[in-house]
């Protein structure tokens, strides 16, 4: 593995039982995610993109192939150490923002870092940092409800760095955005990426977002033909 | 740990059905409290009167004072075994009273019910220190005058001061004071003179009990021993406080018994209902649930999380379960007692252990309630989040 790969994903393959059938969602797939890059997913319905994102993502497992994230091979991890791992080094980003409503914005950054072992004061600090980032410094005692679709997108984008992981993953982060808030949702991966060295993985159908990747994979069938 | 408030604003987010589960819960803890507090009150009410140092006398086989009867030359026999204690003049402290049941016709309410009615010796109220005469004066000895007990006061025609009623047809006796004793059943009888309840109700010659004030609670036995030795007059010697304590025990635990069995009935109700109100929660926050396990939340945590949603849920229902039976404090319940046959009158007792009881209760029935919807949100699965 070079210096500079982050996700060395080989021979993955995903099947499904239905019924006593087997549906194969991803078959023998070889991907890798060099450090810090913004790389897009793109993909038809039913390719396996959201499939693949939840295996490097570690939310789902391969039937067979590894993954490997800065050298570890996450599929071997038990269940419990998928989630301390992914408290670590992951942060996700999600197509509905996934905000809790009956906590503020702060609230809803300061989260992951409640599985850290920082004191309060501390975890406060760090989730008003990550606000000003995204540039929601006046809203952090708003509700989402009370925020706008681009604005919960940067609450939850907040959210996903508090805890400054390797890698983010992006599902749709733009789907359900105007185009002006998409914009600035691509924007802020970008800068992401290139200002603090985020691996971010962005799985989308919008090829105006998929330009602003620095790579764009594509998922055909379960396997990737670029 | 995911932070309590996430926990508590979801309860006060989902306000009516917060609201349906709390209520169902607070009914049950009110149920069981009000039994609980009832069956205090019972106890506080018929024990509340007796004394270490007393000791009362009736005849073998009588387990109340209304069935037993024996001559009232007895009473000199009894007030002069060993232990029994003198006044100042060297006179042996006790009363022998006649009890009988009357059936009066209640205020406001048809139909007759029977009140206690104690025919007392002068001495009666000297020798309980803790009654008194709150209302109007005490009678005179040997006249047709009598004390209503506090708690009888407006349930039956008659029963103010300046009032009368009759003993039987044609024998009036006219009421001049009200009896207080600190809550005891004593509140709930008719206090006349002993001689006017005999010549009054054909009683001419008899006593129903003695009660002798001993030198110390440990002159009990002696006492005992003594007045039970001659078998011929066939006395029996109980403390006063065994006495009131088996007179109470019967009505208390049919009272804790069926407030129990009812409250128990109801719980199953109401845990399903805190059962149903999480499950439906849960479902609606499928997504919020998948975010945290995504975000790295262990299922331990998820599940601590729910059970203690639906605890807060359940001790808040149990918290005005048990304000709305404190409140209860202000109602006087009456009911027949069992031993006497008579209308006693009792009020619910809080205490603080019955209180805390009640709370454990709602707690208890939050956490079985509130286990299984907590264990199928910890079986979310992360990928939830994506959906």
């Amino acid at each position: 593995m070079s210096e500079s790969t982050m996700v060395r994903v080989r021979g993955l393959s995903k099947i499904y039982e239905r019924g006593g059938e087997q549906l194969k969602v991803l078959s023998g797939l070889d991907l890798d995610l060099a450090e810090g890059t913004f790389e897009a997913l793109m993909g038809p319905s039913g390719s396996g993109k959201s499939t693949l994102l939840n295996i490097i993502a570690g939310l789902d497992r391969p039937s067979s192939g590894t993954v490997e994230v800065k050298g570890e091979d996450i599929s071997r991890l038990s269940e419990s150490a998928l989630a301390t791992w992914r408290s670590r080094t992951l942060g996700f980003i999600f197509q509905s923002y996934n905000l809790m409503p009956v906590l503020t914005a702060l609230e809803n950054v300061e989260l992951p870092l409640l599985l850290t072992k920082l004191g309060g004061a501390e975890r406060k600090k760090r989730a008003e940092i990550a606000l000003r980032i995204v540039g929601l410094e006046q809203r952090m005692d708003h509700y989402p409800r009370q925020l706008s679709g681009g604005q919960e997108q940067r609450v939850a984008i907040a959210r996903a760095i508090v805890n400054d992981p390797a890698i983010i993953v992006a599902d749709e982060p733009t789907g359900d955005l105007d185009r002006q808030s998409a914009d600035d949702i691509l924007t802020l991966l970008e800068k992401l990426a290139k200002d603090m060295n985020k691996t971010i993985l962005m799985v989308t159908h919008d090829p105006v977002a998929a330009d602003r990747a620095t790579k764009v994979h594509r998922l055909d069938k379960g396997a990737l033909s670029s | 740990m995911i932070p309590f408030r996430y926990n508590l604003r979801s309860i006060l987010a989902r306000k009516a059905t917060t609201a349906a589960t709390a209520f169902g819960i607070a009914l049950v803890v009110f149920v069981l409290a009000s039994a609980l507090m009832l069956s205090a009150g019972i106890k506080k009410t018929l024990g509340a009167s007796g004394r270490a140092d007393n000791a009362i006398v009736m005849r073998t086989g009588s387990d109340a004072e209304l069935n037993s009867s024996f001559d009232t030359t007895s009473v000199g026999l009894v007030l002069a075994a060993p232990g029994v204690k003198r006044d100042d003049k060297g006179a042996p402290i006790g009363v022998g009273e006649v009890v009988l049941v009357l059936a009066l016709e209640k205020l406001g309410d048809p139909g007759i019910t029977n009140v206690f009615l104690r025919g007392v010796p002068e001495t009666a109220l000297a020798f309980r220190p803790s009654a008194r005469v709150v209302s109007g004066r005490a009678p005179r000895p040997g006249s047709d005058e009598v004390l209503v007990g506090k708690r009888l006061r407006g349930r039956f025609k008659g029963f103010e001061v300046g009032q009368s009623f009759e003993l039987r047809k044609n024998r009036s006796v006219s009421v001049v004071g009200i009896l207080e004793d600190e809550g005891s059943s004593y509140e709930s009888e008719v206090w006349a003179d002993v001689d006017t309840v005999r010549t009054g109700l054909g009683r001419e010659g008899l006593v129903s009990s003695v009660r002798a004030r001993l030198e110390s609670p440990a002159k009990f036995d002696a006492f005992k021993a003594s007045v039970e030795s001659d078998k011929n007059l066939g006395f029996e010697v109980t403390r006063e406080t065994t006495f009131l304590e088996k007179q109470s025990e019967g009505v208390s635990i049919f009272v804790t018994a069926l407030g129990s069995v009812i409250a128990f009935f109801f719980s199953i109700g109401a845990m399903i209902g805190a059962m149903i109100t999480m499950y439906g929660s849960i479902a609606s926050r499928q997504r919020e649930i998948g975010t945290l396990r995504a975000l790295g939340f262990p299922r331990w945590q998820i599940l601590v999380a729910f059970l203690l949603e639906c605890s807060v849920l359940s001790l808040f229902g149990g918290a005005l379960g048990a304000a709305a039976a404190i409140a209860m404090r202000f109602v006087s319940f009456s009911m027949i007692n069992f031993t006497s046959w008579s209308e006693i009158v009792f009020t619910f007792e809080p205490t603080p252990a019955i209180l805390l009881m009640s709370l454990m209760f709602a707690l208890a029935m939050g956490v079985f309630g509130g286990l299984l919807p907590a264990i199928r949100a910890a079986r979310v699965s992360p990928i939830q989040a994506m959906r």
